[in-house]
């Protein structure tokens, strides 16, 4: 505390400002975390230059080439061409998974017909199928998007059955004793309560698809960031190519904080449970 | 009675499902020519391409009175005997070998690094504060766009593949852990400490216990990412394991060869995955009623 009163006491001096700047480093979350960037960055920096090739990714060298790469409109067409096809993509799968969903977790048959198959498509790798997708597809953006489909339905089918079974059975009771007719109980009430579970797929499924989408574009050569990155990599400019993985990983910071930020609003009530993969 | 008559009832759908879903593989894959789709069984299993000419005779032979004539047969290879042809090569144990091999390395090193480090930062306050965001942008990027620059760096052979392994596993470990870890009421490690209990004592007989359920949730995370990190290591980088044998038949056209590759590794998939949650929730009541 007493740093803290110096640093105050002498602001204007030169010391003071030295005291007031290691205080703002060591004691702030902001200052801490930007300390822990700064070494992180400093030791990739003289990391590289004392030990790897030249074309290595090196942290200044991405700064000169961020307006680079910022005003080539290839990179924001990829950028674009990635981001369009995740969200349909995630669309698709977000409606035929509440669909099956549903079907999986209120009707025993279904879950017992189709649960096997849930399960195991869920637990698949989604890269295996990506050779298979390319030959049905051919080597073109319908590969990409069945890709992103296939990585995001099932973690949707799961969360909306998980969601659908666990419908108070009052509320179905209730609804049923003042003869409410099945697509009410189906729609407005077992889809209503299930909603904060949907959700949390979608959470789970968005980041299974971004992944999709990548892999599908560098497995088959499509336009995207994925391609962008591996073009490139490919062509010793690793600097570029390291700005098209922040915009990747500002997208995964994006989907994550939106879905949570829903969660949050809408249903207080929901407890985030451990998610999946 | 009427519960096992229900039990019964329910084995049998599930059983009648996958019957169901065989039959209409099997059915898709004698509609198609064999480099885009194949059956189960197919043309090489007898008593299938006998049923197979059954439905054939029939058909054509109804159709033959409107003129249509009967196609030359085509060769379906089925899934299953070119699976039993890999296995009886050898080469599926090699393959399972090769793969098993990269994935336990990886994440072994995931585990060492991940466990620790996640244990660590919830120990230190500032070191929590200092890394988590930058662990949270980990986590959350598609660890698939650091494999053109692994190819670069660190070329392909077997310790670059691992490292695609361990960046695709390290991450859900480490920030599962470092969640479960802070969940910790710090009563008892008060009540640890007041007990004279030395830094040492308190991680293995309070920390690691408290923390192993959440880990192992963030295990099961990363089982299924390294998984996929698995299989594309070996597609991307040099063409090993199960996944070398995928991307191999889909160059050559071996629509068999592709579709026993993905039953493989999808039983990998579901082995591990079915292991892992046993785990998880036989650990789960180390859990508590809290949370």
């Amino acid at each position: 505390m007493s740093t803290g009163a110096t640093a105050v006491g002498a602001a204007g001096t030169g010391g003071g400002m030295i005291a007031a700047a290691t205080r703002f480093l060591l004691h702030t979350t902001a200052g801490v975390r930007l300390l822990a960037g700064g070494i992180i960055l400093a030791v990739w920096e003289i990391g590289t230059r004392l030990f790897a090739a030249p074309f290595v990714a090196r942290p200044l060298e991405i700064v000169a080439a961020f307006p680079r790469v910022i005003i080539d409109p290839g990179y924001w067409a990829a950028t674009w061409s990635s981001l369009s096809a995740v969200i349909v993509g995630l669309l698709i799968a977000l409606v035929a998974g509440t669909l099956i969903g549903l079907l999986v977790g209120r009707l025993p048959v279904a879950g017992r017909m189709l649960g096997f198959y849930v399960n195991g498509f869920y637990a698949m790798p989604m890269i295996a199928v990506l050779p298979l997708l390319t030959i049905w597809f051919g080597y073109e953006s319908a590969a990409r998007l069945a890709t992103i489909v296939f990585a995001a339905l099932f973690s949707v089918i799961i969360n909306v059955s998980d969601g659908a079974r666990s419908v108070p059975r009052e509320f179905i009771e209730v609804g049923r004793a003042y003869r409410a007719k099945a697509r009410h109980i189906w729609f407005d009430i077992t889809l209503l309560s299930a909603l904060p579970y949907i959700i949390a797929g979608v959470r789970l499924a968005a980041g299974r698809a971004l992944v999709g989408a990548v892999l599908a574009e560098i497995f088959a050569s499509i336009e995207g960031l994925g391609m962008f990155i591996l073009a490139n990599a490919r062509g010793l400019r690793q600097n570029d190519a390291v700005v098209g993985v922040l915009m990747l990983c500002a997208f995964g910071l994006l989907f994550e904080w939106l879905m949570n930020w829903v969660l949050r609003r809408w249903f207080p009530w929901y407890r985030r449970g451990d998610g999946e993969t | 009675m009427f519960r096992s008559g229900a039990r019964l009832l329910g084995v049998a759908q599930v059983l009648s499902s996958l019957v169901l879903g065989l039959t209409i593989w099997e059915i898709a894959g004698w509609q198609f020519n064999s480099a885009h789709m194949v059956p189960f069984f197919g043309s090489d299993t007898p008593w299938v391409a006998a049923i197979a000419d059954r439905i054939a005779d029939a058909w054509y032979g109804v159709a033959g009175i409107f003129g249509a004539a009967r196609p030359e047969a085509q060769a379906h290879p089925g899934t299953l005997p070119r699976l039993i042809e890999f296995v009886q090569e050898g080469e599926f144990f090699v393959a399972v070998g090769e793969s098993l091999t990269l994935f336990g390395t990886g994440f072994a090193i995931s585990l060492a690094i991940g466990l620790p480090l996640g244990i660590l930062m919830a120990r230190l306050r500032r070191l929590r504060i200092a890394l988590e965001g930058y662990i949270l942008g980990l986590y959350v990027t598609p660890m698939a766009a650091m494999i053109p620059f692994i190819l670069a760096i660190f070329g392909y052979l077997f310790w670059p593949k691992t490292i695609v392994v361990v960046l695709f596993t390290v991450f859900p470990v480490l920030y599962n852990t470092l969640e479960g870890a802070r969940s910790l009421k710090p009563e008892m490690v008060e009540v640890a400490r007041s007990f004279r209990s030395s830094e040492i004592r308190l991680w293995f007989d309070v920390l690691l216990p408290y923390t192993l359920p959440f880990a192992l949730t963030g295990i099961r995370q990363a089982v299924g990412r390294g998984l996929v990190g698995m299989v594309a290591a070996e597609i991307f980088l040099s063409n090993t394991g199960l996944g070398g044998w995928l991307v191999e038949s889909s160059r050559s056209f071996d629509m068999a060869g592709v579709l026993g590759a993905i039953l493989m590794i999808t039983v990998l998939g579901t082995v591990t995955m079915q292991f892992v949650q046993r785990l998880e929730s036989r650990f789960a009541a180390w859990r508590g009623t809290e949370r």
